[in-house]
């Protein structure tokens, strides 16, 4: 019988240093043939682990359209990041998954999608967002904001210049007042202000939103004013999970249990949860 | 055939289950505790007891268990699958109740993917239950559906119907195996027959109305209650680790520089460490969050998810609780504001 608990063992091939405290691995299957035979969508998440430290939570942030690795992001924060962040090209970590639900992408084929992200939390909308660029015809205009603390702050710097320079990507960044620096050419204002200036009209449109609860909490207001309808607004939670497969008992709000009905909800959804975020 | 085990035979039932190769789990008395253990000789079995103080939980699900072992030579990583976990066990003596723990933790096992170390170690035990003779006030088995002489999760079992003597019923064909390979151990039933026997049942008093709970548990997650009944709770926990169907855990990994372990190890809503993010943030950061967390898991998320009650009734977590919370008074209360609220603010 298969041992769930089991991880694939993850060779890290390149990394990359994102902002202060936040860093880019790159993994390879050890097992080729566990590589050749793994799949996920966009929107799925998974537990990393360094033995000896433990396991810890966080989307895979590379699109399922890049087929030969796997992307993680993540910030040193706790016991398993900063184990992960000791690590090297070469060493090899754990990796269970891919678990949850996914972004529902082929729903919004032939829509315009507007993403909103905050901070750290533009590793899981890369994903999905990489996922439709490569995808590019499927969709109609593609909007993408994001802001952060300071432009230090900013993750994916190399990939931000990529779709500013795209003619098919309306890419808005932005920094928190105070987090600017002389040659910014971005906007200064708080993620929620900044969409209600440049969010394009919700008339078919799919408005994909992640960060931190109080950026999600007066952005969902905006779009909401916006016009955008909550069930056209996803969003992908995070919670404290052990196991990721529905048994470990602690990632639930009210009923909904983070790992197997989430981590991607509606806006609809969220706002029939029990205020248990 | 009806048969009987007489107490006198129990030696000759302990010897048979270790020739055939069983480890046996018995009520065993550990200075002032009553406690599930591994017994050798039926000298070491206790009886005299209402309830023992662990649950059967530990022989499923133990308290700390090894999940994966691995080795680490330079940066290179290998991993070895624990075997021989699930030993071939009889447990002897458990109360209906935590028998009947058993088939509702395996919705949570079994559900979507299999946990094997749960599964594989409930293939290799068979419950031989013994109805309950004696009850105290924290027992509430038939609030939840169940009773003293429930035979949900038991293999066998086995009613006193005197002194000395049990009346034998085997439940599922795993327990009429047993029952079978042990022979002479069990005695036919006597002319005319077991209906005659004084089976000795306690009777265990109906403290609320099941039914009433969830409708109520629907309508407040947001409630005074909550609040007020948990002021004297200090999180300690003790309720979740003697509790037959509390299952969440943790996993950790355990280790030298080159070799470990990652184990599973019992955890529990009422500790503020279980929800916290690395960020700080706490979804449940009050104790009467946590508190309402496990009465919600028990009676409203468990029920919508798996169709089945999280609780047997047992009594264990209130006979525990340093603060004196009592879980089936928090029960009456609610099922008694499903009837005339009073409290509603």
């Amino acid at each position: 019988m298969e041992n769930i608990y089991k991880p694939y063992l993850m060779n890290i091939s390149d990394m990359i240093d994102e902002a202060p405290g936040v860093r880019t691995f790159r993994l390879n299957f050890l097992n080729e043939d566990e590589g050749k035979n793994f799949q996920f969508q966009a929107g799925q998440f998974a537990l990393y682990s360094v033995f000896g430290y433990g396991e810890s939570t966080f989307c895979i942030a590379s699109s399922p359209t890049r087929k030969d690795y796997i992307e993680c992001t993540f910030r040193q924060a706790g016991r398993v990041t900063n184990a992960l962040s000791e690590l090297n090209v070469g060493d090899t970590i754990g990796f269970r998954g891919p678990y949850g639900n996914v972004f529902p992408i082929e729903e919004w084929e032939g829509k315009n999608l507007v993403f909103v992200a905050g901070g750290i939390a533009l590793p899981p909308l890369r994903c999905v967002i990489w996922n439709c660029l490569d995808l590019r015809d499927k969709y109609k205009n593609i909007t993408i904001v994001y802001g952060a603390k300071t432009v230090a702050d900013l993750v994916y710097k190399h990939e931000l210049k990529e779709w500013n320079a795209r003619d098919d990507v309306n890419l808005v960044t932005t920094v928190d007042p105070g987090g600017e620096t002389p040659d910014w050419s971005g906007k200064v204002g708080f993620v929620p202000t900044v969409v209600e200036q440049t969010a394009p009209s919700s008339e078919d449109t799919i408005a994909i939103v992640c960060g931190p609860p109080i950026m999600i909490k007066f952005t969902l207001p905006v779009l909401e004013k916006l016009g955008f309808k909550q069930e056209k607004v996803y969003t992908t939670l995070e919670s404290r999970m052990k196991c990721g497969l529905g048994k470990c008992g602690r990632c639930n709000i009210g009923c909904t249990y983070v790992c197997k009905d989430g981590p991607v909800f509606t806006a609809e959804e969220i706002s029939k949860m029990p205020d248990e975020f | 055939m009806e048969k009987t085990l007489k107490k006198e035979k129990f030696n000759s039932l302990i010897t048979g289950l270790k020739d055939q190769g069983y480890k046996t789990i018995a009520p065993k008395k550990d200075s002032n505790l009553v406690m599930l253990d591994e017994v050798q000789s039926a000298d070491e079995i206790h009886l005299d007891h209402v309830q023992t103080n662990n649950s059967i939980k530990e022989f499923f699900l133990p308290k700390t268990e090894k999940i994966l072992s691995y080795r680490i030579e330079k940066n290179k990583v290998s991993m070895e699958e624990p075997e021989g976990f699930a030993v071939k066990t009889v447990v002897f003596g458990s109360r209906p109740c935590d028998a009947a723990s058993l088939p509702i933790m395996d919705k949570v096992f079994n559900w979507d993917c299999t946990d094997k170390f749960w599964v594989q170690r409930r293939e290799a035990t068979t419950i031989v239950t013994i109805a309950c003779d004696k009850c105290d006030n924290y027992c509430f088995c038939t609030s939840v559906g169940l009773a003293p002489d429930s035979k949900e999760g038991s293999d066998v079992l086995l009613t006193k119907v005197s002194d000395d003597e049990y009346l034998v019923e085997t439940v599922t064909e795993k327990g009429e195996k047993l029952v079978e390979s042990l022979g002479t151990v069990f005695t036919p039933a006597d002319n005319p027959g077991t209906e005659t026997l004084n089976r000795q049942v306690a009777t265990v008093e109906n403290k609320f109305e099941i039914e009433k709970v969830k409708p109520w548990l629907d309508e407040n997650f947001v409630h005074k209650v909550w609040a007020e009944f948990s002021t004297k709770c200090i999180g300690c926990g003790a309720c979740t680790f003697v509790c037959p169907t509390c299952h969440c855990f943790d996993i950790v990994d355990e280790c030298t520089m080159s070799k470990g372990d990652r184990v599973k190890n019992w955890d529990g809503c009422q500790f503020k460490m279980f929800t916290l993010h690395t960020s700080g943030h706490n979804p449940r950061s009050t104790q009467d969050q946590r508190w309402r967390q496990r009465i919600m898991h028990k009676f409203k998320y468990y029920v919508e998810k798996f169709d089945s009650i999280l609780c047997v009734g047992c009594g264990r977590c209130s006979r525990v609780c340093p603060a004196d919370m009592n879980i089936s008074e928090m029960l009456e209360i609610i099922a008694t504001e499903e009837s005339q609220p009073v409290n509603k603010e």
